[in-house]
């Protein structure tokens, strides 16, 4: 045979095969299952109420709120400054430059934390940074910021504290203002690290 | 995985290596193929050599299904492929204008500056030529810009747009392709020509 | 037909692999013309800064931080040149000569690749892309653009090949 017949029969036979086969649309994954596992355990990606509470109120440019429920949910209620992006649609690219970025905090919640922490494992796994879940979700936050419930006598100090800046936090979102601004200083110590990246260059090419 | 540079597997530093890498590969086999001769090239319009039909094909074909199957088995992600965008009215009416340098410069800008690399005078005057009408263009630019921004239609695919599968794309391509090697090679017999 | 060249559809898949690899690791195709813009943009933008920093057309490729000459296409066009010259050495055609048919002198062979030169330069910013550029690469991505240009050239280069005979048959 010669090389002009094995390469137009090669061809057509790839060809062939390529046309029955169906396409490959599925976005990869960039984590592994192990290097997820380890994520999850270290629960880095978790940021506490008080937290979300201290960035919102000392207007924290960096801080990006995401509302992953449904969009009548949040019309009903949402954080202060929080984006809709309901988890059924995260995948859309409309959103990709939300949630695949190197300059804001993406901070999700939900209601409680499991839609928010199954969008988190998705966005994880797609290779993205940034973004972080609200512990406990908006019923804990309710619970806490905006209704605090007053530590026992015999808590350790530290609650105290928590409690004075859940109160005064309460009143920045709605309650009476209370006791100074000043929240406990652990809590806003480990505020979480922008991973810093150069923007993706879309790729270039043209002639 | 790939491609590798936009997704930052391997630095940015490597891309200008990889281009030169790939820049020696492109000029080699354009050379090998004998797209470094005018008389080769313009074959193709009369018939006598129909190499450029050939080679070009074989190699669009190739890389059209290296990218599919590579794709099917999650090598590359072809979201991250550049996909030059359609602006339909400036494409026509620079293809045609690009036509027209082809068969009066029997050159087009890759094949000339392969050629050019090798000695051929003929093909240093028309890389020569391309730098000046590039400076036209740009100079001209403010008068053309209306056309050449023109019917955008952003990076569409032709499988997208017939409502295909990019596999069956590919498999109409070949056949189109296998047919067209035919009628080329009953022409080249029909007008022979020497080798030059 | 007996040829000194490599056989066409076996060069074909060479290229297309070179392709290919443009793809696997840049993930962008193959280019020509793109690399001459860029030495155009930075021989103006020595010539005449300010012409270069206000035209329309040069100001998108020249400024803080923008270097025209560091483009992928350039370094991939110095590859051609060396890949070319490497090619001619091995197959023994390194020759200065300007390629003419018998039938025409030189001269006019010169004059006609100048023009054919100009005329491809200037189609190819319009038409966003060479053969290599916007007709390769782009058939290789199934882009519109691609076949469009394709079509345009060929088709062109064809309807136009009956008035241009005496220049190469």
């Amino acid at each position: 045979m010669t090389i002009k017949n094995v390469i137009f029969i090669g061809l057509l036979l790839l060809g062939v095969v390529i046309a029955m086969v169906p396409e490959n649309t599925t976005k990869p994954y960039k984590l592994t299952a192990s290097q997820m596992l380890v994520e999850v355990q270290g629960a880095a990606e978790m940021v506490t109420a008080d937290e979300v509470a201290h960035w919102l109120i000392s207007k924290d440019p960096s801080l990006q709120l995401i509302d992953v429920r449904t969009p009548d949910e949040f019309q009903k209620y949402h954080l202060e400054g929080a984006i809709n992006i309901p988890i059924s649609v995260i995948l859309k690219d409309d959103y990709r430059d939300y949630l695949d970025q190197g300059i804001k905090m993406n901070v999700l919640y939900s209601n409680g934390t499991l839609a928010s922490h199954q969008a988190w494992m998705i966005l994880r796994q797609l290779g993205f940074v940034n973004n972080y879940v609200m512990q406990g979700g908006l019923n804990y936050w309710f619970d806490t910021i905006m209704n605090p419930e007053e530590p026992s006598a015999t808590s350790p100090n530290e609650e105290f504290a928590k409690y004075d800046f859940r109160k005064a936090a309460s009143g920045v979102f709605g309650g009476g203002v209370d006791a100074a601004l000043t929240p406990p200083t652990q809590t806003s110590a480990d505020k979480p690290k922008v991973i810093r990246r150069e923007k993706k260059k879309a790729p270039a090419g043209g002639c | 995985m790939g491609p590798l540079v936009p997704q930052e597997i391997i630095g940015a530093d490597w891309n200008f290596f990889i281009a030169f890498v790939v820049g020696i590969g492109f000029g080699f086999v354009l050379e090998q193929a004998g797209f470094s001769s005018s008389r080769k090239l313009a074959g193709m319009f009369y018939g006598y050599d129909t190499v450029v039909l050939k080679v070009f094909f074989t190699a669009a074909i190739t890389a059209m299904l290296g990218l599919l199957f590579f794709s099917l088995f999650g090598w590359i992600n072809l979201n991250l492929i550049y996909v030059n965008p359609t602006f339909l009215g400036s494409a026509i009416a620079g293809g045609v204008i690009m036509g027209a340098g082809f068969i009066i410069g029997g050159f087009c800008p890759g094949t000339s500056v392969c050629a050019a690399a090798i000695g051929k005078i003929d093909a240093m005057v028309f890389v020569g030529g391309i730098f000046l009408g590039i400076f036209i263009f740009a100079e001209g630019y403010p008068l053309l810009e209306d056309f050449y921004m023109s019917g955008s239609m952003g990076p569409i695919k032709v499988s997208d747009v017939l409502g295909i599968s990019g596999g069956v794309m590919a498999l109409l391509v070949i056949i189109a392709a296998l047919v067209m090697f035919k009628l080329g090679e009953l022409a080249e017999k029909k007008w022979p020509r020497e080798e030059y | 037909m007996k040829t000194k060249y490599m056989n066409p559809y076996l060069a074909g898949v060479l290229l297309g692999l070179v392709l290919l690899m443009a793809f696997f690791f840049s993930g962008r195709g193959l280019g020509a013309s793109g690399a001459v813009k860029s030495v155009v943009v930075a021989a103006v933008d020595v010539v005449a800064p300010e012409h270069a920093a206000n035209s329309g057309f040069y100001s998108k490729y020249v400024g803080e931080g923008k270097s025209p000459m560091k483009a992928w296409l350039v370094f991939e066009m110095i590859g051609v040149l060396v890949g070319g010259f490497l090619s001619g050495a091995f197959s023994g055609r390194l020759k200065w000569k300007v390629e003419h048919f018998p039938g025409i002198t030189a001269n006019r062979r010169l004059v006609f690749a100048g023009i054919g030169g100009i005329l491809f330069g200037f189609g190819s910013q319009l038409g966003r892309g060479c053969t290599s550029g916007s007709a390769l690469t782009g058939m290789a991505s199934l882009s519109v653009a691609g076949f469009v240009s394709m079509m345009a050239i060929f088709g062109t280069a064809f309807a136009l090949a009956y008035f241009l005979r005496k220049n190469w048959i």
